[in-house]
């Protein structure tokens, strides 16, 4: 059975916070950054609440803050469940005398973030040296373009590593361990790793929520197996966030575990170093886009247009779905074409296009291997070309409703393991036994007309416990030729 | 995409009549302050949020943020306090508002000095908002114009304050009226909220504009829908007439070009067909 995978990234995070000790999150809210970017992933009525109650002084309660909510269902439920997770992430307090606050920190870390007091250096410490190498050409100070390319090769390499396509290189061991300890690959037998439903799952999702799912994945590693600092680390990821596309940051104001952590924010793509030693680090567009929810990676195809500076979203789509099923992928990425040969059937492949089409078969082949057919029609969505935008429809329908029909066929059939009672010599015999067998619950089939039930795996022995009673019963009653018994039991 | 998940675009029109402010006891240096907050508040709900800022000054409206570099460096420095985004904002409209107030000539040389160019910066907020929209494809972008005002009405913007407040109407464009000081009401913006869906608030106390600010005017559309805000229900519906821009009870309106007129007899007017007597300030 396919396990779900939340969609958005926001949720994720949001879960793994949930789950932190109070005190912990008291810890995270000591840096501003990390306030900012927690406050983000709030529902936008908490978000409201937090403002309002910002840079007040005055003591509330729940009633009064409920006064504030317009008295409709709808309103007052928003309310309820902002207020909700306000409390689980421990922003808003509720106090003994039936007041609720502001979670001291945060207010005061909140206010300093707004209005930029402090002395936190929280949103990245800039590398103010001059640039040693910068006179000569061979040591080029990196741009966009060599970000984005960095940023790219890795992520891709890690993704190539999970549909195997072959490559030279294979990601590093920490890369390895994080991937197993998500369940998104297992060991095989002596020949390495192959890739699990989950990772099936994972390949179709959209770059930010793969980043997040791989960095909480990271964490959980972290605290375990290598001590570091939960709250450091997460105060970095947040940091990380708010930094500056292009711009190069000193690693000085970082404590040990964060500078830890930059050799394996490397490996994943989302930091880029000039040399392993440097005192200074390029956050990639992997990394600013992590709390804001835009496109993390720009397309193929855009790569003539003039650079824009804003990390925006820029088109990603390049999948042209026709009715006829048949599928126009224009891009020569590896990669994508890899995770359309998932479920799709590949059919020729140009300089800057490949054709495919969806068949029953390769439908059939990709829900085997865990994907849902949700998730093949939000990857078809979220990656159509900007031509498919002028239909009514994104995609056509007949396309969309087929592939949940094929889903749908895999359910057809639900098998029960189950005994098989028949051979009933009376009707009421039959009779008894159905009536002990439904008190029971244990019926998953019965026909009056041909005396048959079945029964549940469970259940059987209880049956015919019940049965071989009645049998002794009927002996030691009525002895002669009226005849006894129940059912031969048959599997 | 989700309603939540709408960029919102604010323009903000500030009033800085440098006259009117230095009356009230609460200064434009402190109230930019608490602004400047507000806005930083505003950009921090989302990533996506945007804002502009215009000056609304004597004889003269400005933009404030944002304006095209003139000068080839943009100053790179990045403060680790402060997040990026909301630095640079803050420092361009402290320099740019220190500018306008450098030049002393077009405010001298307006007649009238008592009320500031709110008609101008209406239409520039509504021609910015206009580029936006077009120039924004998927549709998300929502934008509401807020205007923090001292100074009165001045009858003889009369007719572009309509002009311009139909146009908001027409392109569903909420307009929030915040009077900081002021004893006489402004009839025009009050209007001009109650046409558009907007909110007018007059404080009390100047002092704690931010906290008004923030519960008031930072809910975008979306919010709106599920608070109740503060504001004034009852709008005085004042007009200006045509000839001598002056603020009229009871007029005349020509019914073919519907302009109201003080009185029949104006040697500013030459021909006029079935005026009809209409009470234009109904209690």
């Amino acid at each position: 059975m396919p396990t779900v995978i939340v969609a958005h990234f926001k949720t994720n995070i949001y879960e793994y916070l949930e789950a932190l000790q109070k005190s912990t999150l008291d810890k995270l809210y000591e840096e501003p950054a990390t306030c900012l970017a927690i406050f983000r992933l709030l529902p936008s009525l908490a978000r409201q609440l937090v403002m309002s109650l910002l840079f007040s002084t005055q003591i509330m309660s729940k009633a009064d803050l409920r006064q504030w909510i317009k008295n409709d269902k709808e309103s007052l439920s928003k309310f309820e469940e902002a207020l909700d997770k306000l409390q689980k992430l421990h922003i808003m307090i509720e106090q003994e005398n039936k007041t609720i606050a502001l979670n001291s920190s945060f207010k005061q870390k909140f206010q300093e973030c707004l209005t930029g007091g402090g002395t936190h250096q929280s949103f990245g410490k800039l590398y103010n040296k001059p640039h040693r190498h910068s006179q000569s050409n061979s040591h080029k100070l990196p741009d966009i373009k060599t970000l984005d390319e960095h940023a790219k090769t890795k992520w891709e390499e890690i993704l190539h590593f999970m549909v195997g396509t072959d490559r030279m290189n294979s990601p590093g061991a920490s890369v390895l361990k994080v991937v197993t300890k998500a369940n998104l690959m297992r060991e095989k037998e002596g020949k390495g790793l192959e890739i699990t439903n989950k990772g099936f799952q994972f390949l179709l999702q959209d770059v930010n929520t793969q980043v997040w799912a791989f960095l909480i994945q990271y964490l959980d590693l972290a605290s375990e197996m290598l001590h570091m600092n939960v709250v450091e680390v997460l105060n970095f990821f947040f940091m990380l966030g708010s930094l500056e596309l292009g711009q190069d940051y000193s690693v000085e104001g970082l404590t040990d575990t964060q500078r830890q952590l930059l050799d394996d924010l490397t490996n994943y793509g989302l930091i880029y170093r000039p040399k392993k030693s440097s005192k200074r680090y390029y956050p990639t567009r992997l990394a600013t886009t992590l709390t804001s929810g835009n496109s993390a990676i720009v397309s193929n195809s855009s790569s003539n247009n003039p650079t824009d500076d804003d990390d925006s979203a820029t088109e990603q789509g390049f999948i042209i779905v026709e009715t006829n099923y048949k599928l126009y992928a224009y891009t020569s990425s590896q990669l994508q074409i890899s995770v359309l040969n998932l479920f799709c059937n590949l059919q020729f492949q140009f300089s800057n296009m490949v054709t495919a089409e969806l068949t029953r078969e390769s439908v059939r082949k990709a829900l085997k291997h865990g994907i849902t057919a949700s998730q093949i029609i939000s990857y078809l969505t979220s990656h159509a070309h900007p031509q498919m935008k002028k239909r009514p429809a994104l995609l056509p329908s007949t396309v969309v409703d087929q592939i949940q029909l094929w889903e749908m066929e895999l359910n057809r059939l639900v098998i029960t393991n189950s005994y098989l009672y028949k051979e009933f010599r009376t009707f009421a015999d039959y009779e008894v036994v159905l009536k002990h067998a439904n008190t029971l619950g244990v019926v998953v089939w019965s026909s009056d007309s041909k005396k048959m039930i079945g029964i549940t795996e469970a259940g059987h022995e209880r049956v015919k416990a019940f049965i071989k009673r009645k049998i002794v019963q009927r002996r030691s009653n009525g002895g002669d030729t009226t005849s006894s018994a129940g059912g031969t039991p048959a599997r | 995409m989700k309603v939540d998940e709408d960029a919102n675009l604010l323009v903000l029109i500030i009033d800085t009549n440098p006259i009117v402010w230095r009356k009230s006891n609460f200064s434009l240096k402190e109230a930019l302050r608490h602004i400047l907050v507000f806005i930083n508040a505003h950009l921090a709900l989302k990533h996506d949020n945007d804002v502009a800022i215009i000056a609304s000054h004597v004889g003269v409206s400005k933009f404030l943020y944002p304006i095209p570099m003139t000068h080839e460096n943009s100053d790179k420095t990045i403060f680790p306090n402060m997040y990026q985004k909301f630095r640079v904002i803050d420092e361009k409209v402290i320099a740019n508002m220190s500018a306008l107030f450098e030049d002393v000539d077009t405010p001298n040389n307006y007649p009238d000095k008592a009320s500031s160019m709110m008609a101008g910066a209406l239409s520039m907020a509504l021609c910015y908002i206009n580029r936006i929209t077009k120039a924004d494809e998927i549709g998300h972008v929502k934008s509401r114009i807020l205007i923090i005002s001292v100074s009165p009405d001045s009858p003889y913007q009369y007719i572009s304050i309509m002009n311009c407040i139909f146009s908001a109407q027409k392109l569903c464009i909420p307009i929030d009226v915040c009077k900081v000081y002021g004893s006489d009401t402004p009839v025009f913006l009050q209007q001009a909220s109650h046409i558009t869906g907007g909110k007018y608030l007059k404080l009390e106390m100047p002092q704690g504009l931010l906290q008004f600010l923030m519960i008031a005017f930072l809910p975008d559309r979306y919010n709106k829908k599920y608070l109740c805000l503060p504001g004034e229900e009852r709008v005085d519906f004042g007009a200006a007439c045509f000839c001598h821009k002056k603020i009229i009870d009871v007029g005349y309106v020509c019914s073919v070009c519907l302009s109201s007129i003080l009185n029949l007899i104006c040697d500013l007017f030459s021909v006029y067909q079935n005026v009809m007597i209409l009470f234009l300030n109904h209690l």
